[in-house]
């Protein structure tokens, strides 16, 4: 309900916020997220939405007009 | 908010379920609603002077906020207007109030995004920034993990624990819906500035997101089986029952001029072993009258041959007293020679919505109250019901204005309730009808080939007379210090020829099928991912099999993944259709040497820029390898943008001037700060305009 919040060192943070300006990201809190889910990833063996079957896969891509 | 709260009390939600694609539920039960709803009511009245104080201590926006002799900006977005022909209409004088617009403000030819797909485009509409940033490259893209195709807009996964109670599973808490869109809307920016906006159908706003304002989601809703569209046909003639493109056709029979049948919904998430949830469905013909009767749901309504039924309210039922709420649109089509009847995709109902579509999530059930039901699913207008002969071309472009008028309507009650900030409203009807009559513009396209011409050729004439007498309607209600923008993300060419991209890699040994197969099924099944360099999926991009980011990959990064995408660009670059000597290809971008965001690395490695006329095939985009490369497209989609951005900018017409040549469209999100006093933030590169 209130989120969640981890402490950086002041200086971790000022590294951070640096390099999301020099990238581009919107935000120093959408360069964090983006740095963990890529090093989480690498770390975890299954993709998130891998465990879907095939068929479930096309359901939710029926109707798209631009594919068959 | 109070209204909402009051709305809320006003008409309890029978239940609040949320069904993801395949995914569980989590409910809260209709008194469990109703006392949320009083208590945040009782609270909201109680806290409001304190409420009050705070917000003039503390004054949202106070910081950073410019004064401008701007109060509102309204936002008409028309998906696919073009530029050219919005010019020639205008010169015939078909278009007085566009020339208007033109005269006060200003007219140009609008860039569209990199690549020139809608979901592309609309995000760097949102976010001011192209799609290294925001992360949107195509509706879908594949999961590294496992080659299979998935949506790049939103990910909904199940709850990640069950409660197992015989042959049900309760899930414990709700499935997650996350919005895959990086980067910031400048709605939630001039939100944290204080200022409200209205954002309503935007596409790819779907899971919508928390923000100082008002939204109903867009393009990439689901439908209520967590498709993006899934029509039935039931017919008593033809094949026997099976899917089709898009749909399910289903064959009946008439016993006694009476047909049983059942109405399909979603997949049942409570129970252990799936399977559909159906309604039962009667249909009574009366020969004499050339009506039937259809009795579904508890409800039953007259239909004559021709005529959509109004929404029809369905409720599924999966057990444990839990109800899934939809809406659907019933056409018949004809009740001889043989019967023959449509049933649109079955929408979340907007006023018992089942899926997060608003911000706040009440917000769908205040629309609904104000103009009733509508349509929720994000590509609305049944495209490949036409596609697929399951209604014809007066049926596609009843249904088009049905969703059309209903749009229109709500954008004015919603106008009506923004006096300041934003309000902005895409409107899908454009691109929908140029995809289905982009043909008639041409009489030598192949899908004319049997199908009426001359009858539709002013179909895409009146689309835009059409949208200039909304144009109208609005000049009557916006003010001197309203800034309106008419923008469209991209424009229109004709769809004349396919190119199967991962036949093409095939024949130039760049892509291998498994020993025995000289094509492959749906979504790259039978690639053999050992010997495989690259691959193509979705609309525009290949991707090569990169070691370390494929599951299977092959080609090891730096200098052997360089030379490879150099050499594949430059054989695509310029690529010749043997069958009509036209160059296929304009151009191919490499996406890390293009881009400087920071959403490169797991994006397409290449982006095609077809010429005008052609596109990646059908098969193609569905990553089948067929046995050739071209083909012609017969379809009744037969325009597109999927080409070379610089061949389909869109249109932008403004009532202040344009200040600045060649614009694009990531300079709107810094225009419309601008416009209201905010500074624009450093990662949005574009330009303000006025």
């Amino acid at each position: 309900m209130f989120g969640s919040r981890i402490k950086l060192d002041g200086e971790l943070l000022s590294r951070c916020r640096k390099q999301a300006e020099q990238l581009g990201y919107s935000s120093v809190e959408e360069f964090v997220t983006h740095v963990l889910e890529r090093e989480l990833r690498s770390m975890e063996t299954s993709g998130g939405e891998s465990s879907a079957d095939e068929e479930e896969i096309a359901n939710r891509l029926k109707g798209l007009g631009y594919i068959e | 908010m109070a209204w909402a709260l009051i709305l809320g009390i006003g008409c309890p939600l029978s239940l609040q379920a949320y069904i993801g694609p395949g995914a569980g539920f989590a409910f809260v039960s209709s008194f469990l609603v109703v006392l949320l709803a009083v208590l945040l009511a009782g609270f909201s009245l109680l806290s409001w002077p304190l409420r009050l104080l705070a917000g003039l201590f503390f004054k949202r926006g106070g910081k950073g906020r410019k004064k401008t002799d701007i109060s509102r900006v309204v936002v008409v977005g028309f998906d696919g207007m073009d530029p050219k022909l919005a010019e020639g209409f205008m010169k015939e004088g078909l278009l007085p109030n566009f020339q208007r617009l033109k005269e006060q403000g200003g007219f140009t030819a609008l860039a569209t995004s990199e690549p020139a797909i809608s979901p592309v485009a609309w995000s760097t509409f949102s976010t001011g920034v192209d799609a290294s940033h925001h992360n949107i490259y195509d509706f879908l893209t594949r999961d590294p993990c496992t080659y299979a195709p998935i949506l790049s807009s939103a990910q909904i996964s199940a709850a990640s624990r069950v409660f197992s109670v015989g042959k049900y599973l309760v899930p414990l808490g709700k499935p997650r819906a996350t919005l895959k869109q990086k980067s910031k809307p400048f709605w939630k920016i001039l939100g944290e500035r204080g200022v409200f906006s209205s954002i309503i159908r935007v596409p790819v706003t779907f899971p919508p997101e928390k923000f100082h304002g008002v939204l109903l989601s867009g393009m990439c809703t689901p439908d209520l089986k967590g498709s993006q569209g899934t029509f039935s046909l039931y017919t008593s003639n033809g094949d026997p029952s099976g899917s089709a493109v898009g749909g399910t056709r289903y064959r009946v029979s008439i016993n006694g001029n009476r047909i049983r049948t059942a109405l399909q919904g979603p997949e049942n998430p409570l129970l252990r072993d799936g399977g559909e949830l159906t309604l039962p469905m009667e249909i009574r013909l009366d020969p004499s009258r050339d009506r039937v009767r259809i009795a579904v749901s508890g409800q039953e309504f007259e239909l004559e041959p021709g005529r959509y039924s109004p929404w029809i309210r369905v409720v599924f039922r999966p057990g444990l007293g839990m109800k899934i709420h939809g809406i659907c649109l019933f056409h018949l089509n004809r009740t001889s020679p043989h019967f023959e009847l449509y049933v649109s995709p079955v929408h979340v109902d907007p006023e018992h919505p089942s899926l997060p579509i608003s911000h706040p999530f009440i917000y769908s059930v205040y629309l609904a109250k104000l103009i009733g039901p509508y349509g929720t699913l994000g590509l609305a207008e049944d495209t490949w019901a036409l596609n697929e002969g399951a209604i014809d071309e007066e049926a596609f472009l009843k249904q088009a204005y049905l969703l059309y008028e209903e749009r229109e309507k709500m954008f004015f009650k919603v106008l009506e309730r923004t006096p300041k900030g934003v309000c902005a409203c895409v409107f899908d009807t454009t691109d929908r009808v140029q995809h289905m009559f982009f043909r008639c513009l041409d009489p030598d396209h192949p899908a004319n080939r049997g199908k009426e011409t001359e009858k539709y050729r002013n179909v895409i004439r009146d689309l835009y007379i059409r949208m200039d007498r909304l144009l109208g309607r609005l000049f009557e209600v916006i003010d001197d210090q309203t800034l309106l923008l008419v923008i469209s993300d991209h424009g229109f060419t004709q769809f004349k020829r396919g190119l199967n991209l991962n036949a093409w890699l095939r024949d130039n040994g760049y892509l291998f099928l498994k020993e025995g197969l000289s094509e492959s099924g749906d979504w790259l099944q039978g690639v053999d991912w050992e010997r495989t360099r690259a691959f193509a999926l979705g609309l525009t991009g290949v991707f090569i099999n990169r070691k370390g980011r494929e599951a299977k990959g092959i080609v090891e990064e730096g200098e052997p993944l360089a030379t490879l995408r150099r050499e594949i660009s430059r054989k695509l670059t310029g690529l010749i259709d043997p069958e009509t000597g036209q160059t296929a290809i304009r151009r191919v971008v490499e996406t890390e040497s293009a881009f400087s965001g920071p959403y490169t690395y797991e994006a397409p490695d290449l982006l095609v820029g077809y010429n005008a006329g052609y596109r990646t095939s059908w098969a193609g985009a569905t990553g089948r390898v067929t046995p050739s490369q071209f083909e012609d497209n017969t379809r009744h989609w037969s325009g597109d943008h999927c080409v070379d951005p610089v061949l389909v900018p869109g249109v932008l017409f403004s009532n202040r001037e344009i200040r600045r040549e060649d614009p694009g469209l990531t300079d709107i999100a810094p225009t419309v700060l601008k416009a209201l006093g905010v500074e624009q933030p450093a990662h949005m590169k574009g330009c303000p305009l006025i």
